[in-house]
């Protein structure tokens, strides 16, 4: 048990006493009425709300939430009363000498000091005012214009001022780690130092604002937050496929995206009217719940989790608010009741999906997209182009909407019968297209049915050496043209009774959709489908771009693809226009483009509203078998507000009202984790909560200034982080200064200084290096990591049971794309605190353990990163002072100081003279580069600069913003 | 509020002793937060005066504890909980009043019947220290030791599914994202041994690695992430990135820890940030491990008794035996907090053949490990704990022959057994119906209504009253263990959970 007599002599409480020695001397205490909301409501929620406040149970029980239950009857007394406030229960219960408020059961207990301030409060009237999170932000009273003009005024007030400014080496470093997550590239840092015009510190932060790595940069902060990961997370934690959202963050960011569509668009970009795939593609956002198909789970039970999971992942990121509690009984704290919060689920409630993955990658509804970023980029280009000319097509539809729908029936009708197939023989055995006839091809067994044809054979694939071939008979009713798609290599062939068809081979070394063109009755349809890798899977496939109209869709129910492909038709019912070759040749064109760009799509998981919303009920303790009362309309917590007027109940209504100009939270909170990445630390030190039982802003007015100025920016961004990296807040000095207390620098008296993030950490070695790969996007990479992680771990089950590392280049790329298992993430992530992905996580944590010197010193990796770089050292400079003179240019963007110099001077001798002692063990350390190894360097002389470089990357000059 | 920031050079102006610490909330700090800030950093900077054993909120009963965890879910029929009324009703199905609406998992909730399978193993009555406990064929070692057993029958839990389950009694929610038993151990403990980890988790070999297991099992959910268990393997280095690389001496190794401390002296007296410091002393530790992790995993020196205690298997890495070698090693270091995980207890079929293989596995090391704490001197204060998830159905999966069945998945009722610090030796606790499927009264009744998580119910053991006993023993109160996250004070035991006092000697 605490013991009461401890005396008082901590340094730790210095701060505390400090403040009520402030409040026993009367200085500034008394000149200002006391804040409510800032000074009195935390202590309120604190020590009082769990028993009297909004989820107050018990008759008899005040409530001191609002000012209507503090001040009611309460027979003859009132915890407020206003018309005698010196009487007021309050103040007698809480100086109770006997028994005082809180109970000392409830292990809460009131200081001196907030015992004091609720003695004011009352004595001043006792009124109530709204939690500061909950009310609209404003520029508000002050007349700062500036961050720095608030920091100053704050230090000011205790007789400080800003520190010097940092050097400009260490600020560009500090500017580019924290935009771009990487040190400035030395010939933009050499232009940058030789620069003395004002405004050159401006232009080099407009150019790293400018580089593609911002985006991947900024992207991991938000992937954090939304949980991405690239498996499902539960039980078998089998593969997903949702890269392509994550490649969308970093385009958004890289695009300046506003952000109020940036949330929309992932929110509710499937309920936009006529949404573009990369709006769907953001609705991954909804979709990147942990999942599970473990057998016997119960879909119910997981359909409610899900709809948790969301809503609770919503409240942290887009409004900075727990809101778990309310989810078995109203909140203790924060006025959000049980029904507010199955309402706001009810938003989340009614996503098509399945409630389990089925353990499949493509858990539906999906969409396929580009996979990689120069895929997108085509994909940027092509777009507007298609949809110019489907728009257009959808003009002709509608003028000939009979003629369509007439020739698409009867297109539809066409019959494709007796699909047989050959054995697998070797290329080799076949003599060029000359085959013909009914006789199995030479060098092949036999014929047989195909079954699975058309689709894809099951469990048959070739070699890049085989081919099958392909037998069908076909019957048309009317003229009209068939499209064939295969999954064979180049050397692929198709006949049509016997006549060679024209087919184009794809980019990817497939062959291209072929068009068929067949006149009313039968046809024999000959197929030799060459492999094109180890394993290409047998398939074949007939599309008719008609059907979705023959089915009775409309044409904006057709895929652009299908579009396209009636608008190229030469049979369809364009109409006389005399434009009309014109548009079928443009068709044609862009069809083979997409077609092209199409062959290296990928599927990703999307977000799709069910026809008929599911009834979503209040459960009981938050238990999915026990739900009571009537379905809910979806609708918002009314302590933030009310939704957009003639906006729709669903998730696009939820968007609307978060972006919304009234909105107290969303502004508030995004702006807040922008501070956090750029000054280490959120001005609201609890990024995850808003609420009553977080902490206040250091800066409250600061805050809400940089709220105002997101919102009428145009939600820019790029705007509000170049007005921190430019402040002079930013732009100070980050050494600890002997005239201010203040450990946590929540007053900003210096520059920001913190180890880096994982991912940096790994990336900035990567970088000095050399090795680093640009290449954006795509399926995630597996660098090396050691044996065995997955398999210890894994149900016999999973694919993800086996790990096998990527070799070449992928393993260079940088640390966003590394594959995100969720249940065993990569081990150089989980050593330095990158969370799992599971939940939510808006705040990491930054640890230092022995654990992580063993990885900064032994990791395969890092090995290799650090025989590269003692090889550029030694390429790249000349000497002996000019190599520590780079390898400190890269790391810390400045030149050694001179006992620097002369510590890493004595490592390259000790280590130069026991390596040339020792060759066997210069050969086994510099072995790990490989093929990129340049042999022509004296062993030893080399491994002694890969030792350096391994012990520099990991000491705090690069390990740490500063 | 908790910092997540280390702001050593404040914590090392604190200079005070744990327990003057401790005396401070009553001043209105956190607690278990400052506790958490010494566990990293006060004890990483090696105060002497933070002793084992202190005990965070009262006298510890056990120092430390290893828990023996078979994932999947034993069946409590075929190796604990004797059911001899149950051979009558062979294939007969279930009834009806029986199961009572307890829901079933997706897998056996579409079979026609529920055919009722006894055990096809003897049981045999051992002595202890109460009325003499049952026990299967299955486990002839661990059974010579009931004496020393607190064998607990009416474990329960609320979920029917392998990841809730374990996730639930692992970090006392379903859902993934708290901290795990041992992070908030090493949270509210710290570490008692500089050069190893506080922590260790170790995976032990099986025949049938039937379900997965994750790293939230012994991660640190919320809390800061050096609280997480560091996994002691069989393959590779013992501890990721232990072992200097091909090419790099030791005395190699210590000229860059030279070389980097100096640097990083530099960068301390330029910037002045303590944490600077705190990452020299890191480096240091680190150093120390490369030798104390290696002198733990060599067994040479381990005598041919203790072989012959644990069995030939322990020469072999990764074997359950050998893990349970290496824990009573880690304990005897000092290390408080340690986890074997030993999987491919889910058998939904062929229960006989996988239950025989996995008895096989941890029958001899379990008591071993028991004999070999007591010889030491060191089992009254370490706690041993055994268990899985959950149990399983009295009911047959599948195929039920004499010979061989397969068991679902059952959370009502199932048996975990206790040992050493602070429990009572040799009894048994609770009792289960004449079907092994409900928690029972003395009369074998069901009791009525079912024993929740809400009310403790005596003779009954939910999985956060276990947990708040595994803490209790710890000296450590359930209650005011917490970790503010998200404006709450979170727990180990969520707002549930109950010391078992009955259980304590």
């Amino acid at each position: 048990m605490p013991d009461e007599t401890t005396p008082r002599t901590s340094i730790c409480l210095s701060g505390f006493l400090v403040a009520a020695a402030a409040l026993a001397t009367g200085a500034p205490a008394q000149d200002h009425r006391v804040d409510f909301a800032r000074e009195v409501l935390p202590i309120l929620s604190d020590k009082c709300f769990a028993c009297h406040g909004p989820d107050t149970r018990e008759e008899g029980l005040v409530r001191l939430d609002s000012r209507a239950g503090a001040t009611s009857d309460l027979g003859g007394y009132r915890a407020i009363d206003p018309a005698a406030l010196e009487d007021s229960e309050i103040l007698a219960r809480i100086h109770d000498a006997g028994d005082p408020m809180p109970p000392a059961d409830s292990g809460k207990r009131l200081t001196d000091h907030e015992r004091g301030l609720i003695d004011r409060w009352v004595r001043e009237g006792g009124e109530y005012a709204g939690h500061w999170a909950f009310t609209p932000p404003t520029r508000g009273a002050s007349s700062a214009a500036s961050i720095d003009e608030h920091v100053a005024a704050r230090l000011a007030a205790r007789g400080l001022d800003l520190a010097p400014e940092a050097d400009p080496a260490t600020l560009a470093r500090r500017a580019a780690l924290v935009l771009t997550g990487l040190p400035p590239e030395p010939a933009q840092l050499g232009r940058f130092l030789a620069d003395p015009r004002p405004g050159a510190y401006e232009q080099l932060v407009d150019e790293l604002l400018d580089d593609p790595r911002y985006g991947e940069h900024q992207a991991r902060y938000w992937l954090d937050a939304v949980r991405y990961g690239d498996t499902h997370g539960l039980h078998l934690d089998n593969r997903r496929g949702i890269y392509p959202y994550r490649d969308w963050v970093v385009r958004a960011f890289n695009q300046n995206l506003p952000l109020d569509d940036f949330v929309t668009w992932q929110l509710a970009g499937d309920l936009l009217p006529d949404p573009s795939l990369e709006q769907r593609v953001a609705t991954g956002y909804v979709r990147l719940n942990p999942s599970t198909a473990e057998g016997g789970a119960i879909p119910e039970e997981f359909q409610a989790k899900n709809s948790f999971d969301r809503t609770e992942t919503f409240g942290t990121v887009m409004l900075g608010m727990t809101l778990t509690c309310a989810r078995c009984h109203t909140h203790k704290y924060d006025p959000i009741t049980q029904r507010e919060y199955y309402r706001l689920l009810a938003y989340f409630d009614s996503t098509a999906e399945a409630s389990m993955d089925g353990n499949r990658y493509e858990y539906a509804p999906v969409v396929r997209a580009p996979g990689d970023q120069d895929g997108w980029r085509r994909w940027q280009e092509l777009e507007p182009e298609i949809r110019a000319l489907t728009r257009a097509g959808r003009e002709l539809h509608a003028a000939q909407q009979v003629e369509w729908r007439d020739h698409a029936k009867q297109a539809a009708g066409y019959r494709a019968t007796d699909w047989r197939i050959s054995d697998k023989v070797a290329g080799d055995k076949v003599a060029g297209g000359e085959v013909t006839g009914a006789a199995p091809p030479a060098g092949s067994d036999g014929w047989q049915a195909a079954k699975g044809l058309p689709g894809t054979v099951p469990k048959l694939s070739l070699g890049a050496e085989q081919v099958v071939w392909i037998e069908a008979s076909l019957a048309a009713a009317v003229d009209q043209v068939l499209w064939l798609e295969l999954s064979g290599g180049p050397r692929s062939a198709v006949w049509l009774d016997d006549v060679a068809v024209a087919a184009a081979v794809q980019p990817s070394g497939a062959l291209a959709a072929t068009p068929l063109r067949l006149a009313p009755g039968a046809h024999r349809l000959r197929i030799r489908l060459a492999g094109r890798d180890q394993a290409t899977p047998v398939s074949v496939e007939l599309v008719d771009p008609w059907q979705t109209l023959a089915r009775g869709g409309d044409w904006d129910a057709c895929s652009p693809g299908e579009q396209l492909r009636m608008l190229a038709d030469p049979l369809a019912p364009l109409g006389d226009e005399p434009e009309r070759e014109e548009f079928r040749a443009r068709a044609r064109e862009l069809g083979s483009r997409l077609d092209a760009l199409q062959q290296a799509y990928t599927t990703t998981l999307v977000a799709r509203e069910l026809d008929r919303r599911r009834p979503t009920r209040i459960l009981a303790r938050g238990e999915y078998d026990l739900p009571t009362g009537e379905p809910l309309e979806p609708g918002v917590p009314e302590v933030m507000g009310v939704p957009v007027e003639g906006q729709p109940t669903d998730r696009l209504g939820l968007a609307r009202w978060l972006v919304g100009p009234e909105h107290p939270l969303l502004a508030r909170v995004l702006v807040n984790r922008f501070w956090q990445r750029v000054f280490g630390h959120g001005l609201v030190r609890t990024p995850e909560d808003f609420g009553l039982q977080g902490e206040q802003p250091t800066h409250p007015e600061l805050l809400d200034w940089l709220a105002v100025e997101l919102r009428e920016s145009g939600w820019d961004m790029q705007h509000v982080l170049r007005l921190m990296v430019t402040s002079r807040t930013f732009r100070q000095s980050s050494a600890w200064r002997d005239d201010v207390d203040d450990p946590e620098n929540r007053l900003l008296a210096r520059g920001p200084s913190h180890r880096l993030d994982a991912e940096v950490i790994r990336d900035v070695a990567l970088w000095a290096s050399g090795l680093l790969d640009p290449t954006m996007g795509g399926e995630g990479v597996k660098p090396y990591q050691p044996d065995g992680m997955w398999a210890a771990l894994a149900h016999p089950a999973s694919n993800t049971k086996r790990y096998v590392p990527d070799t070449g280049r992928r393993t260079y790329r940088r640390s966003l794309y590394v594959y995100w298992k969720r249940t065993s993430p990569h081990p150089m992530m989980t050593l330095f605190d990158a969370p799992s992905r599971e939940v939510s996580c808006v705040r990491r944590s930054r640890t230092s353990t022995p654990l992580q010197s063993l990885g900064l010193l032994n990791e395969s990796q890092r090995l290799e990163m650090a025989v590269a770089l003692g090889q550029r050292l030694l390429r790249e400079a000349p000497d002996r002072d000019a190599r520590i003179d780079l390898l400190f240019r890269l790391l810390t963007c400045r030149a050694p100081t001179g006992r620097e110099r002369a510590v890493c001077g004595e490592l390259l001798a000790t280590m130069r003279s026991g390596y040339a002692a020792r060759p066997a063990d210069a050969e086994a350390l510099l072995g790990r580069l490989g093929e990129g190894r340049d042999t022509d360097l004296d062993p030893a002389e080399h491994a002694a600069h890969a030792q350096l470089a391994i012990t520099v990357l990991a000491s705090d000059l690069a390990l740490t913003v500063y | 509020m908790t910092n997540l920031d280390p702001h050593p050079a404040r914590e090392a102006d604190l200079a005070i002793t744990r327990r003057l610490l401790f005396g401070r909330s009553a001043l209105g700090l956190g607690t278990a937060a400052l506790a958490g800030l010494l566990g990293r950093e006060g004890l990483a900077a090696g105060s002497p005066d933070l002793a084992v054993g202190d005990g965070l909120h009262h006298r510890p009963r056990a120092r430390r504890v290893i828990y023996l965890f078979m994932s999947g879910g034993p069946s409590h029929h075929d190796l604990w909980d004797h059911k001899p009324k149950m051979q009558e009703m062979f294939g007969k199905d279930l009834p009806a009043e029986v199961r009572d609406g307890q829901r079933i998992t997706g897998m056996t909730s579409g079979q026609k019947t529920l055919p009722v399978c006894p055990s096809r193993f003897e049981f045999r009555r051992y002595a202890n220290n109460d009325r003499g406990v049952w026990v299967s064929e299955l486990l002839p070692y661990t059974a010579r030791v009931a004496d020393k057993l607190c064998v607990v029958h009416t474990a329960f839990t609320e979920a029917i599914n392998h990841d809730p389950a374990i996730t639930y009694i692992q970090t006392g929610s379903q859902v993934p994202g708290r901290p795990s038993l041992g992070a908030w151990l090493s949270y509210g403990l710290g570490r008692a041994n500089d050069d190893l980890p506080g922590y260790v988790v170790m995976h032990a070999r099986t025949n049938f690695a039937e379900q997965s297991l994750f790293n939230r099992l012994w991660g640190t959910g919320f809390i800061p992430a050096d609280h997480q268990g560091v996994l002691l393997r069989s393959q590779g280095d013992p501890v990721l990135f232990l072992a200097n690389p091909a090419g790099v001496s030791r005395a190699d190794r210590r000229a860059q820890l030279d070389a980097l401390s100096a640097l990083n002296e530099a960068q301390h007296e330029r910037f002045g940030d303590p944490a600077i410091l705190a990452r020299i002393r890191q480096h240091e530790m680190a150093y120390r491990m490369q030798t104390s992790v290696p002198e733990l995993m060599d067994l040479s020196q381990e005598s041919e008794r203790t072989f012959a205690l644990y069995g030939e298997d322990a020469r072999t890495p990764g074997t359950f035996a050998a893990c349970c070698l290496n824990a009573r090693r880690l304990a005897e270091r000092g290390v408080r907090n340690i986890q074997i995980f030993h999987r491919g207890w889910d058998a939904h079929g062929n229960l006989v053949g996988e239950h025989r293989s996995q008895c096989k596995d941890i029958d001899q090391a379990c008591a071993a490990l028991i004999l070999d704490l007591e010889q030491r001197g060191m089992l009254d204060d370490t706690l041993v704990v055994w268990g899985g998830e959950f149990g399983r159905t009295a009911y047959c999966q599948g195929k039920l022959t004499r010979e061989n069945y397969g068991r679902d998945h059952h959370p009502r009722c199932f048996t975990m057994w206790l040992a050493g610090g602070g429990v009572k030796a040799g009894i048994t606790y609770g009792q289960t119906d004449d079907y092994g499927y409900n928690i029972a009264d003395e009369y074998g009744q069901p009791l009525t209504p079912q024993p929740s998580k809400e009310h403790w119910t005596p003779g009954t053991m939910h999985v956060h009253d276990l947990n708040a006993t595994i803490l209790h023993l710890l000296g450590i109160d359930h209650e005011r263990l917490t970790y503010r996250y998200q404006g709450r004070d979170f727990r180990l035991t969520d707002i549930h959970g109950h010391v078992m006092h009955d259980l304590l000697a």
